[in-house]
């Protein structure tokens, strides 16, 4: 039975004109989201690639001492560009796409070798430090302000809009018409009724979706320059199967207005509130509001901190000032090996405090927009965004997850490095110093390289909630409808 | 018999439910929106009254004439509340250096302090205006003609005295009353949010330009309740003419602009033309730095400290600030058209009040003299190619896609109330002409001081120099002419879609059985 309503309300469907304008749009929506991303990715992943020459070229140039390695880091660590970013560009032009290590500082110091007894002058050097550089997002750009038509732009808007235009008069319009009426008097159960009209309308817009989508592959698959492996099938696949239950979500929504609304006018316009406060006002608006609750740390805070841990260690700590630490050998005798590992510890300390802000400023930053996205959740839209943006590779989920990759590879890197230096009986293992460390070229394959990698189970992982969450939204908003169409009067 | 029928529609339309779902809509989003727009405004402005004392304090304190780092800001547009435009952007700080004639490309932004909220898009009211009142246009408008026919009352009406044109005409005054009502009544608590946050003031002339927006509000209106009257009298079912009308909607107000955009962006490759003027920015300044190399190669003292001879003149012989190890980073940035070993550099402090650096003195002097003259001239051609450039590039691709986006009704709202704001291209692009003026009376200034023939140019060692008198920058918002000006052609575009879709409308209608 169940499938015999569904069948006629979706021959219904197929013939109206709803349907017709449904399949047009979709197919040109998705033709031109092929088209503006064509050669895309290929061009990205070139330029990924460049950069990622450059900074093993400049790693290269450090290898003729571990001290260069120490002193300057691994160079910029890249972002690998996702082939999906035609699903959802998620605001990667406001993500920097690289972490890049940062150094500064410099002390003049005089040394004295042991062995000769001759007085050198020497320079102690900041050390490298993880930073994280702001894009310049977008300041030389001065075309009209667009959205983006990504896939995510035409689930979350188009799809929830063609959702609501095939669900407002479902029940209210054959009510008002009294084919309901006689369906009821039949022995046709009503949650047959209900079931059969959602897997109607979802099939008569799934369909011209699932249409639309395989265009668009085909078209970036073939010409587009996009290596879709297994991997991205699986992701493609899961996104779809998102789209699917974030309209059904909006299918039940409609279903459940168009129960309790006696006029299909009526239910429209409840629908078209419903449609505007969720998909428009609450992803944009609620974000920006909630944000202001949280504030991050400023940039004048974040300065007055670096400037304060500074002397903290430069003049309270380590008495970097002092004759002893510039150990002039015209003023004073001093054991230089003592002073070398002063200044050492001090480099390696000021750099670790130094990395540390810069971590608690990023985590500030980034949580500030976690709580503003955790409220927006409260919207279907964004939770569907959030999570085809995990699934694409793209956004702040897949920023994050960068920048974890990022720390455990300074860790690694770090590691290495001290390795090479115990290795080495001779040096002074004081390596925060040029004097301080083994003096013997590093081998540069056996140094670790970071490569940024994105894993389907990572991308799934952190999409898990938010589908979770949508399927939660669906069952709700389902119930509903079954409830309100259950108690109706006809 | 007109009057009774405007008031039987005016009654109908303000009974409507859908009159007051989009009302409450509509006023909830600007209630919302003007809070955290007026914060936004509120943190811009401050971000700009610290970046001013800022700036004007370390030009001030410039230890040599050389050393001025002279950075413009431009302040945000209060009524970048109703429409933002490019105010938050485009760059709105700009570092005017002698050897640089800035452009837009070269502006910075002074930060937010979280760039992360970036991701959180923001609307305006202005878009509130283009997405909801549009909506509730067209909800009017769908049934206006096939409701009333569908329901017979339209046959009943056509068999009193009243004309065809009446019954329209009636419909159309009625329909934009109502649609006025949302719109003043959100304008009012927006007001009434400006006042609460006690930073917002609207001077005589912005209520002008407040006013031209209202105006534009009205066409852009008028213009979607025709579109959905057209459809209601093509269409002989109401829920045709509603889906169809709702299509229509979401293409021209969601879809077509960013469309529109989108390919002209794809399709343009600027890319050569951007290299070919780095080419020819960069002999320019490759020439410069020859006769620099042949001036010093010819005098007797400098050539003598050229090489790592000497510390601080090894730096005046490479020309810059000593960063050989990037030197491969730094030369050439084709997407700005910069060549960076030249541009933009600041003169060394030199130590010359040592007493055996004192020789040298004369001859710097005569050096800076020639060698700054020559930059500045260098800067003025590279700077000439560079705007033109940008002008052939960026801005036609810029305008071919504004042209383009021009065929829906929303982006001529859009672009019209941008230019009442003064939230445009033009506007912004002024601030770069004011920045460019800046500099020349900079350098003016310079020449009254006879700052580059004076040894503070370079050294400190006769005291810093004096820039107490350092002119002041401050930016001037263009008249309301200028924002007429650039509004009018879209508003007339606006109003010109109007006279077809009524006249063709009136024509089917006049035409139709019922």
């Amino acid at each position: 039975m169940i499938f015999h309503i569904a069948k006629r309300e979706l021959y219904d469907n197929m013939t109206s004109l709803r349907f017709a304008l449904t399949l047009l749009l979709l197919l040109v929506l998705m033709a031109v989201n092929a088209i503006n991303h064509l050669g895309d990715y290929r061009a990205r992943i070139t330029v990924y690639r460049g950069d990622m020459n450059e900074a093993l070229g400049h790693m290269k140039d450090r290898t003729g001492t571990l001290y260069h390695l120490i002193r300057f880091g691994p160079g910029e660590l890249h972002k690998k560009p996702s082939p999906l970013s035609f699903c959802a560009v998620g605001g990667e032009a406001m993500l920097s796409r690289q972490v890049e290590s940062w150094q500064g500082g410099s002390w003049a110091v005089r040394t004295r070798n042991e062995e000769n007894g001759k007085v050198d002058r020497d320079i102690v050097f900041g050390l490298w430090r993880l930073g994280y550089p702001q894009p310049r997002a977008n300041l030389g750009n001065i075309l009209p302000k667009l959205t983006q038509l990504d896939w995510v732009f035409l689930i979350s808007v188009v799809l929830s809009f063609v959702a609501i235009l095939f669900t407002f008069d479902t029940i209210s319009g054959e009510q008002e018409q009294g084919t309901l009426r006689l369906t009821l008097a039949n022995s046709v159960p009503r949650d047959a009724v209900l079931l059969g009209k959602f897997l109607g309308i979802l099939t008569s817009i799934g369909v011209p979706f699932l249409v639309a989508s395989l265009l668009n592959l085909f078209l970036l698959s073939a010409v587009g320059g996009v290596d879709m492996g297994k991997s991205e099938w699986g992701r493609i696949s899961v996104i779809i199967l998102i789209g699917l239950i974030y309209v059904s979500i909006f299918i039940a929504i409609g279903l459940l207005v168009s129960a309790r609304a006696r006029q299909s006018s009526v239910s429209l316009m409840i629908l078209l509130l419903i449609w505007v406060v969720l998909v428009v006002l609450t992803p944009s608006t609620l974000g920006s509001i909630t944000s202001g609750l949280k504030p991050a740390m400023t940039r004048d805070e974040y300065r007055s901190r670096e400037v304060e841990i500074f002397s903290r260690l430069f003049y309270e700590e380590y008495e970097c000032n002092s004759d002893l630490m510039r150990n002039d050998p015209l003023t004073r005798e001093i054991p230089p090996k003592k002073v070398t590992s002063k200044w050492s510890e001090f480099v390696i300390e000021l750099a670790q405090a130094r990395e540390k802000l810069n971590h608690e400023h990023l985590n500030d930053q980034i949580s500030q927009v976690q709580f503003a996205r955790n409220i927006t959740r409260v919207s279907p839209a964004a939770v569907v965004r959030y999570a085809i943006e995990s699934l694409a590779a793209t956004g702040l989920s897949r920023h994050l997850d960068f920048l974890e990759q990022t720390r455990h590879y300074a860790t690694e890197y770090r590691q290495f490095l001290q390795e090479t230096d115990a290795a080495d009986s001779q040096s002074p293992h004081a390596i925060g110093v040029a004097w301080g460390v083994s003096q013997r070229p590093v081998n540069f394959e056996a140094i670790p390289k970071f490569e940024d990698l994105v894993t389907f189970s990572d991308s799934f992982n952190s999409a898990t909630v938010d589908i979770l969450l949508l399927v939660l939204f669906l069952v709700v908003f389902f119930a509903g409808a079954y409830l309100s169409f259950l108690r109706v009067d006809i | 018999m007109f009057l009774i029928l405007l008031r039987r529609e005016l009654l109908t339309n303000l009974m409507a439910f859908r009159f007051f779902v989009t009302t409450f809509v509509c006023l909830l989003l600007v209630v919302a929106n003007s809070i955290v727009l007026i914060e936004d405004y509120e943190g811009r402005l401050k971000a700009y009254n610290v970046a001013v004392q800022v700036h004007r304090d370390k030009a001030i304190n410039a230890p040599t004439y050389s050393y001025i780092e002279s950075t413009v800001d431009r302040p945000p547009n209060p009524l970048s509340i109703f429409n933002q435009g490019f105010d938050r952007r485009l760059g709105n700080k700009i570092e005017t250096y002698r050897n640089v004639v800035p452009t837009l490309w070269d502006a910075e932004l002074h930060g937010s302090d979280n760039p992360f909220l970036n991701l959180l898009s923001s609307i305006d009211l202005v878009f509130i205006f283009q997405v909801v009142l549009s909506l509730l246009a067209l909800l009017f408008a769908y049934d206006a003609i096939a409701g009333e026919r569908e329901g017979g009352t339209l046959r009943l009406m056509m068999t009193t005295s009243v004309s065809r044109g009446k019954i329209i005409l009636a419909k159309y005054i009625s329909a934009m009353g109502c649609l006025v009502i949302p719109f003043l009544a959100s304008l009012a608590l927006a007001q009434i949010l400006f006042v609460v946050s006690g930073s917002l003031f609207f001077s005589v002339n912005d209520w002008i330009r407040i006013g031209g927006i209202f105006a534009t509000t009205i066409v852009y209106l008028s213009a979607f309740y025709l579109i959905g009257l057209l459809i209601s009298v093509v269409f002989q079912r109401t829920s045709t003419a509603l889906i169809f009308s709702m299509f229509i909607w979401v293409v021209l107000v969601l879809i077509y602009p960013s469309l529109s955009v989108s390919l002209v962006d794809q399709l343009f490759q600027p890319q050569e033309k951007l290299k070919a003027a780095t080419k020819t920015v960069s002999e320019i300044w490759k020439r410069v730095e020859g006769e620099e190399d042949r001036y010093i190669g010819s005098d007797p003292i400098l050539s003598g400290y050229i090489g790592e001879k000497h510390e601080w003149i090894f730096y005046l012989a490479t020309r810059g600030w000593g960063m050989n190890n990037y030197k491969s980073r730094y030369v050439e940035r084709p997407e700005r058209l910069l060549y960076y070993r030249i541009e933009g550099i600041w003169c060394p402090l030199l130590p010359v009040e040592k007493e055996s650096e004192k020789h040298t003195l004369p001859a710097l002097k005569s050096y800076y003299k020639y060698i700054e003259s020559m930059r500045m001239r260098a800067a003025e051609q590279t700077g000439l190619i560079r705007q033109k450039t940008y002008r052939d590039t960026y801005v036609r691709e810029a305008n071919i896609a504004t042209n383009l986006m021009r065929c829906s009704p929303a982006a001529m709202y859009d672009l019209a109330t941008q230019a009442w704001a003064g939230t445009n291209l033009r506007e912004i692009q002024n601030f770069f002409a004011q920045a460019r003026q800046y500099r020349q009376t900079l350098i003016a200034y310079l020449h009254d001081k006879k700052a580059f023939t004076s040894p503070k140019w370079f050294t400190v060692g006769g005291g810093k120099a004096d820039l107490n008198d350092l002119p002041h920058f401050s930016y001037h918002h263009s008249g309301v002419w200028f924002n007429v000006k650039h509004a009018l052609p879209d508003l007339a575009l606006l109003f010109l879609i109007n006279i077809p879709l009524f006249m063709m409308s009136f024509l089917i209608f006049v035409k139709q059985d019922v």
